[in-house]
């Protein structure tokens, strides 16, 4: 090697060195807490997705900036510990289970994140957070509902929403009061699901509860998501024309279900829906009143909160509406939601020390004025014992609360006005 | 017997629609064997022309498949010129390739402008029309479409067999050197043939809107099980298509119905499997 060529040589590896120095010094300065989120940002449910996402950003929003007007935990200072912000590193698992796994191994392992929030389909939830417990890493789902994700006895796993278990028995409840108080007859019950993970855990609650009050299961109608039609799914229902429907559709199958019931004419007295596209209100607005008479099972809507939970109403208008440019929705907001109190468990530990981080996850009470009960709380496996949710039923693009009783603000419309009569 | 005649009617009309689809891949296939990968892709296209006309102008979907079908056949057209006619030739992949990056170009570009929000046109001249017969209930929406399918394939058809222009096609799909040796144009011809393609999809699209939800991943299993006919039916047969569309339209209502509804699609891709391994060339190859 000649002198010019080792002087030169000399130089680059100086200017690297350096580089490498400053970087150094500018990240430790940098006061910044990772979180990852993942969602199905694209495939057939972006929308949710997408609104999941846009719930973390403005929770993320309410705890780096001083929000003295919300009377939410750590929303009056600005940032966490000793002025930490929230940074998000978004990833999108286009609603398939083997691109979850990849996805989480990779914000962990290349993004650094110091946890995860996600996953909405249940099917991706299930690998990524095996990930995150392979690698002792927390992960923070909010609104996936299959009720096996949380009997998995993880450690490093907290759910939010209800599961389809405590859903299913609400539904059965309610059908018990309509069929007591309302003599409406309810005898027969058909169940409607996407073939996934959340679809037939959804299915297999419906079904075991349904059981338990007595209900004949007269259709049970799995479909593939995603669908070019649903007319023979439909007209299995419609062939076995059961009175009540436990529907499990997201997104776009579900207004493609509710069009074809009203392409073949026929609805079950009742239709009542898992964490569904029932749930998103831009599909209720494409729907318009075809969606009307539907029920659903839900821990937010804006009627709801106007009552329960006002600091979401501030939240949704502050943060949440300049960026989905809509109203939360059950789903997307227990997203959000799981980042404040991931928040609030950091701020606890005094740091960022995961294992402590989780113990308090685990043991301790958190104020959530975003969450219908007020209150979150894990048991072991993760879920959340304080969750709620009410059953609502679409009016002229309105969610009104119809059980249980001590929520209920509008008379139950029993059974749902057939199409012709609209 | 209510049900056979219910399960009968749904799977030809969705069979018609399906033959629509892949009658512009069949030819595009059968005279050019390049594979459109972005054919789901001008399918949705063709919705969101159609979705925004009635949406904005409250065109209905009953006219505006006009401008569907018009756009699309620009858009197919613009496609070979730019991005086909520049691979072909260059490796047997590389207008495989091409198009299925222009998939992900038009996918993502109305993902990012349109939002993945679903959008339904609300208000149309047909919607929630429906017509008894002997029982069972047609949708009339997916009767018009499936109605048009049977005339546009008519048209293209008669086009193909009787005119000069489908004797062009035919004879450039047979062999290009020997059909330029005749004076035929043939870099014109494979214009006109994406056009054509991308005008067929355009028109599905639009009337499709009537009574289907537009997104942007709403291609996705149209273009498989297009691809499915096309193979079914032979490469560049219009009557080919038209046949493998009603079976598999067929094969996928009845199983739906009378198996479970979770197999259908298991259904197709069986029958497909098996008569790809009895006949390669499909029913009606050239």
């Amino acid at each position: 090697m000649s002198m010019v060529s080792r002087k030169r040589t000399l130089f680059v590896a100086l200017c690297v060195l350096c580089t490498v120095l400053f970087a150094g010094s500018a990240f430790a300065e940098e006061k910044i807490i990772k979180i990852g989120t993942l969602f199905p940002l694209t495939g057939p449910s972006a929308v949710s997705g997408q609104n999941c996402l846009n719930s973390v950003l403005a929770a993320a929003e309410v705890i780096n900036n001083a929000n003295p007007d919300l009377n939410i935990p750590l929303a009056e200072k600005a940032g966490l510990l000793d002025g930490y912000k929230v940074v998000i590193v978004k990833a999108d698992h286009q609603g398939k289970p083997d691109v979850a796994k990849s996805e989480a191994e990779r914000l962990y392992n290349q993004e650094g994140v110091f946890a995860i929030i996600g996953s909405y389909n249940s099917s991706a939830t299930k690998p990524a957070s095996a990930v995150a417990e392979r690698a002792k890493k927390l992960f923070l789902c909010g609104a996936s509902s299959s009720a096996a994700l949380t009997e998995r006895d993880f450690k490093y796993f907290f759910r939010h929403a209800p599961t389809d278990a405590i859903e299913s028995k609400e539904f059965t409840d309610y059908i018990e009061y309509l069929n007591k108080e309302k003599n409406a007859g309810i005898k027969t019950i058909g169940l409607f699901y996407e073939n996934t993970e959340f679809g037939k855990h959804a299915a297999d609650e419906g079904k075991k509860a349904a059981k338990e009050i007595g209900l004949e299961v007269v259709a049970d109608v799995p479909f593939n998501n995603a669908a070019t039609n649903l007319s023979s799914e439909v007209q299995t229902l419609k062939a076995a024309n059961p009175d009540v429907v436990f529907g499990a559709a997201l997104g776009a199958d579900y207004s493609l279900w509710v069009r074809t019931m009203k392409q073949v004419n026929w609805l079950p007295k009742m239709a009542v829906n898992y964490c569904t596209g029932y749930q998103n209100p831009a599909v209720q607005k494409e729907l318009a009143g075809d969606g009307d008479y539907f029920m659903g099972g839900m821990s937010f809507s804006p009627e709801l909160a106007q009552k329960f939970m006002p600091e979401a109403i501030k939240v949704q208008e502050k943060y949440y509406r300049p960026l989905a440019n809509q109203e939360f929705d059950s789903d997307s907001l227990q997203e959000g939601v799981m980042l404040l109190i991931l928040a609030q468990a950091i701020e606890k530990a005094g740091g960022l020390d995961t294992e402590r981080v989780r113990e308090i996850l685990a043991t301790e009470t958190f104020v959530s004025p975003l969450s219908l009960s007020g209150e979150v709380a894990f048991e072991p496996g993760g879920q959340n014992v304080k969750a709620l949710s009410v059953i609502t039923q679409m009016k002229d693009l309105k969610y009104n609360t119809i059980y249980p009783t001590k929520y209920q603000d509008s008379e139950p419309m029993y059974p749902m006005a057939p199409w012709d009569k609209r | 017997m209510d049900n056979f005649l219910q399960v009968l009617l749904d799977g030809v009309l969705n069979g018609l629609v399906y033959a629509l689809v892949a009658a512009g891949l069949s030819l595009i296939w059968g005279v050019m064997d390049v594979i459109n990968f972005a054919h789901g892709e001008f399918l949705m296209v063709g919705m969101y022309v159609s979705y925004w006309l009635g949406f904005i102008l409250k065109i209905d979907p009953l006219f505006s498949w006009v401008a569907a079908g018009l756009f699309l056949f620009i858009l197919g057209a613009v496609t070979y010129k730019i991005i086909i006619r520049n691979s072909l030739g260059k490796s047997g992949m590389a207008p495989l390739l091409a198009t299925f990056g222009l998939s992900m170009v038009l996918k993502n570009f109305c993902m990012n402008r349109f939002t993945p929000n679903f959008r339904l046109l609300s208000g149309t001249i047909l919607e929630g029309k429906t017509l008894s017969f002997g029982g069972a209930i047609i949708s009339v929406p997916q009767l018009v479409t499936a109605l048009f399918a049977l005339v546009v394939l008519s048209l293209l058809y008669w086009m193909l067999k009787k005119t000069r222009l489908g004797w062009a096609i035919q004879a450039t799909a047979m062999d290009k050197e020997a059909a330029e040796l005749m004076g035929i144009k043939t870099e014109n011809i494979f214009l006109l043939v994406f056009g054509i393609g991308g005008a067929c999809v355009g028109i599905t699209g639009g009337l499709m809107t009537s009574y289907l939800a537009v997104y942007p991943e709403v291609g996705g299993l149209f273009s498989l099980i297009a691809f499915v006919v096309v193979a079914l039916g032979g490469f560049g047969s219009i009557p080919g298509a038209l046949l493998a569309a009603l079976l598999i339209g067929l094969v996928e209502s009845f199983s739906g119905f009378y198996i479970a509804a979770v197999v259908k699609y298991v259904a197709v891709f069986a029958v497909y499997l098996a008569v790809i391994l009895l006949r390669p060339r499909g029913l009606f190859g050239w």
